[in-house]
C-alpha cells in the first residue's frame, strides 16, 4: 500500500481506531484513506474533466489539495477530532489548487467548523459536519451549476439526513454516503449538458466519491492501491507471473466472477481459498469480484462451492492448466533488446496479440492498458526506467493515456518523447519509422508524421442508448468509430463493417488490416477478410489476432 | 471592436458581446461573488443597470484581446487558485465562443465578502 504517513497502523490497530465515535487519530486515518484512494484513481478522474474547462487536471488538483491537508494534519497529530479536522482544513485551504481543489478546501472548512470543540465524532455529528460543508461550499458561488461536485455533496448530505436512524455504525454511514455519491455522480450528465455531450460524469463529483469510498474501503479492509473503475481483466491479473509458479499438482485454473454477500470479508475469503489451491488473486470492480486460483485435478470444483458461500456467482471459467502452459510457451512474446544509447520505444497495448505485433516491430517494452484501463504514470515510468538507455519514446495508443505519458515524461530523468498516437494502428504506423540510432528529435518528428498515414476504425458494442454527433445509437448495437469519431450504428457486426466500407473511400487505400479482439474467433475474422477481398479486389487484406478487450475489430486503412 | 474575415465579408464582435461571455464565465467560477465597477463610469452604469457591463473592460490589438475583470470574492478562499480558475475559464470560453485569441486576462480583486465568522 502506498503510504503517506510514516507508518500506517496495522490491521488490528486500524480496526480499533475506526470505531465510532472517532477520535482525532481515527479521523486522520480516514482522511489518509480518502487521499490514497483518490490518488490511485487520479488519472481516471483527470480523464473525465471537461467542465468548466477541459484541461484534465481535476484529479491532480484534488489530490494536491488533499495532500496539503494531510501533510499539515500529519505534522500536528492530535487525539482531539475537532482540532485534527481544523488542521486538515487549514492545510487544504493553503494548498488548494484549481477550481475543484478550492471547492474541496471549502468542503473541509465547513466540515471542520461543525466539529469545532468536539473531541470525538459520531454519526450525528458527521451528518452536521456534512450539512455545514454543503452550506459553506455553496456560499462560494453566485450561480451554482448543478451536476458538479456541489450537487454530489448535497445529495450525500441529504442521504445522511434521511438515514440517521439506520446508521448505527460508522461503516453503515459511509455505505449510505458512498451509495448516494455513486447515484449522484451517475446522474450528473442529466444535469449538465456539457457532460452528456462528452459522454462522461462530473470529474469533481467522481473525485469526492473516491475520497469517501476510500474511507469506506479502509474500514472494510479492502486494498487502496489498485484502481477499480473496471473489473480487473484477466490480463491485468498478471497471469504471466502466476504461470511461472505452476508446479506439479496444479492442474486446473479456475476463475470466478461473483457478487459478494453483504457480510463479505476479503481476508476470510482469502484464507478459505488458501486451503484449496495456490496462485490466488482476487480483483474487484463495480461490486463484482473476480477470483483466480490454481488447483489440483480433484479439487477443481471446490472453489466454486466455496465461493457460493460468499456470494452469488456470475460466471465461472475453467481451464486445463498444463495444456494452457504448453500453448503459452510457444507464444511467449520476445521484446527487442535495447543497446545502450539507442532509442527505446514503450508502447501501451490493450491486447496480447497487439503486444506481439508491437514486439515484432521492435518495441522494447509493452504496458498493458487501453480504453477502460489506463495505465498510471508509475506503470509507464516503470516500463522504461530500467532500460539501458536514456532515450525513450512512448506510444500511448489512446487519447486518454497521452496525458499520463506526458506526466511520465515530466517525472523521468530520461529524455522522453511522446508520439501522440490515439490508437494501435497509429502506433504500428509510427513504429515503421523508428531508427534506434537516429537523431532523437528527428525520429520523434518522423514517427509523429507517420500517424497521419493510417486511418483507423474501431468496432465495438454500444453500452448505452444515446445520440452522439447526430448518430442514433441503441444500447447493444454495434457501433463504429472512424478516427475516433462515431460514424454509424448497426444491428449486426457484419452489417456494421459493411456500412463502414461504404462510408470510407475504399479506392483511396491499398491495404486493410483487421485485428480481431478478445472473444472473437479467427474463422469469423477470416470470412470477413475473404468477403472484403471479394468486394475490393485491389485491396491487400490482412488478419491478425489482436486480443484487445471491448473492441470486436480494430481496422487499419492504409 | 474585433473583426475577423470570412468568405462573405467581415464579422465584427462588439466589446459588449465579449463582456457578456466574460461575465458569465466569471460568475460561474467558484469563489466569485460578483463583479465590481472598475471606474467612475462603470459605477454609474451599475447604479442604473444591475445587469450592465460594469466590472469588465476589453481592449484588443492585432494579437487578440486583453480582458480586465474587477471581482468581489468570497473571503477565506485561496485567492490565487480562484483567480487562476477565473482567468482560465474566461480565456477558454471567450476563445471557444468568439474564436478570438485572448492574450491577457487581468484580475483585480475589488472586495471580499465575509459570509461567516472564523
Amino acid at each position: 500500500m502506498k503510504q503517506f504517513s510514516t507508518t500506517l497502523p496495522d490491521e488490528a490497530e486500524r480496526h480499533k481506531l475506526l470505531k465510532s465515535p472517532l477520535t482525532g487519530e481515527g479521523l486522520i486515518l480516514l482522511f489518509e484513506a480518502g487521499l490514497i484512494w483518490l490518488t490511485t484513481n487520479q488519472e481516471y478522474v483527470n480523464a473525465l474533466n471537461v467542465f468548466p474547462v477541459p484541461d484534465g487536471d481535476t484529479g491532480t488538483n484534488m489530490v494536491l489539495t488533499m495532500q496539503a491537508g494531510f501533510a499539515e494534519a500529519d505534522s500536528k497529530r492530535s487525539k482531539h477530532a475537532g482540532e485534527m479536522a481544523k488542521t486538515f482544513a487549514h492545510g487544504a485551504l493553503m494548498g488548494a489548487r484549481g477550481n475543484s481543489g478550492v471547492i474541496l478546501s471549502q468542503i473541509w472548512r465547513g466540515f471542520s467548523r461543525a466539529l469545532d470543540g468536539h473531541a470525538t465524532v459520531d454519526q450525528q455529528l458527521l451528518t452536521k459536519a456534512l450539512q455545514s460543508a454543503r452550506d459553506t461550499a455553496y456560499r462560494g458561488v453566485v450561480r451554482p451549476v448543478e451536476g458538479t461536485i456541489l450537487t454530489v455533496l448535497k445529495d450525500m448530505t441529504t442521504a445522511a439526513e434521511g438515514a440517521s436512524k439506520t446508521m448505527s455504525t460508522l461503516s453503515d454511514m459511509l455505505v449510505t454516503l458512498v451509495e448516494a455519491a455513486d447515484v449522484s455522480v451517475k446522474n450528473t450528465p442529466n444535469l449538465l449538458p456539457q457532460l452528456k455531450d462528452a459522454g462522461v460524469v462530473d470529474s469533481g463529483g467522481m473525485g469526492l466519491f473516491y475520497i469517501f469510498e476510500g474511507m469506506l474501503r479502509m474500514i472494510q479492509g479492502l486494498s487502496l492501491d489498485t484502481a477499480t473503475n473496471n473489473v480487473v481483466s484477466l490480463a491485468q491479473l498478471d497471469l504471466s507471473h502466476a504461470m511461472e509458479q505452476v508446479e506439479e499438482g496444479q492442474d486446473y485454473e479456475v476463475v470466478i466472477d461473483f457478487e459478494p454477500n453483504k457480510s463479505f470479508l476479503l481476508e476470510q475469503y482469502y484464507q478459505g481459498l488458501e486451503e484449496i489451491g495456490v496462485s490466488i488473486q482476487v480483483g474487484e470492480g463495480e461490486g463484482i469480484y473476480r477470483m483466480h486460483i490454481h488447483t489440483e485435478l480433484e479439487k477443481r470444483y471446490e472453489p466454486i462451492e466455496f465461493t457460493e458461500t460468499h456470494g452469488i456467482i456470475k460466471k465461472v471459467y475453467m481451464e486445463n492448466l498444463q495444456d494452457q502452459m504448453n500453448h503459452r510457451k510457444e507464444s511467449e512474446i520476445k521484446f527487442n533488446p535495447v543497446h545502450p544509447g539507442e532509442i527505446a520505444v514503450v508502447a501501451v497495448s490493450p491486447g496480447q496479440g497487439l503486444s506481439r505485433i508491437f514486439a515484432s516491430l521492435g518495441v522494447a517494452a509493452v504496458v498493458e492498458g487501453g480504453q477502460t484501463m489506463n495505465p498510471s504514470v508509475k506503470d509507464l515510468v516503470a516500463a522504461f526506467e530500467d532500460l539501458p538507455t536514456d532515450k525513450v519514446i512512448i506510444l500511448p495508443n489512446n487519447k486518454n493515456i497521452i496525458l499520463a505519458a506526458q506526466n511520465a515524461a515530466k517525472v523521468s530523468v530520461k529524455q522522453v518523447g511522446i508520439i501522440p498516437t490515439r490508437n494501435t494502428p497509429q502506433g504500428f504506423a509510427s513504429m515503421f519509422r523508428l531508427m534506434p540510432d537516429g537523431d532523437f528529435d528527428e525520429v520523434v518528428e518522423s514517427m509523429t508524421e507517420a500517424i497521419s498515414e493510417v486511418h483507423t476504425a474501431e468496432v465495438t458494442t454500444a453500452t448505452r442508448t444515446a445520440e452522439i454527433e447526430g448518430v442514433k445509437v441503441k444500447k447493444g448495437e454495434v457501433i463504429v468509430l472512424y478516427d475516433g469519431k462515431l460514424i454509424l450504428s448497426e444491428k449486426s457486426l457484419d452489417g456494421a463493417v459493411e456500412a463502414l466500407y461504404d462510408h470510407v473511400d475504399m479506392d483511396e487505400f491499398e491495404r486493410v488490416t483487421l485485428f480481431y479482439g478478445e472473444g472473437m474467433n479467427q474463422s469469423a475474422a477470416n470470412s470477413l477478410a475473404d468477403k472484403t477481398r471479394e468486394n475490393y479486389e485491389d485491396l491487400e487484406v490482412e488478419v491478425h489476432d489482436g486480443g484487445q478487450p471491448h473492441y470486436q475489430y480494430i481496422i487499419a486503412f492504409e | 471592436m474585433t473583426s475577423q474575415d470570412n468568405p462573405m465579408g467581415k464579422i465584427y464582435i462588439l466589446p459588449k458581446a465579449i463582456k457578456t461571455v466574460v461575465r458569465d464565465a466569471a460568475l460561474q467560477s467558484y469563489g466569485v461573488i460578483g463583479l465590481a465597477p472598475g471606474n467612475v463610469r462603470q459605477s454609474f452604469v451599475k447604479m442604473f443597470d444591475e445587469e450592465g457591463d460594469y466590472g469588465i473592460s476589453v481592449a484588443s490589438d492585432e494579437h487578440g484581446l486583453e480582458i480586465t475583470i474587477n471581482l468581489i470574492v468570497e473571503y477565506g478562499l485561496r485567492i490565487k487558485s480562484v483567480t487562476d480558475s477565473v482567468a482560465e475559464s474566461v480565456k477558454y470560453h471567450v476563445e471557444k465562443t468568439m474564436g478570438v485569441p485572448v492574450t491577457r486576462v487581468n484580475i483585480h480583486i475589488r472586495g471580499m465578502r465575509i459570509s461567516d465568522e472564523d
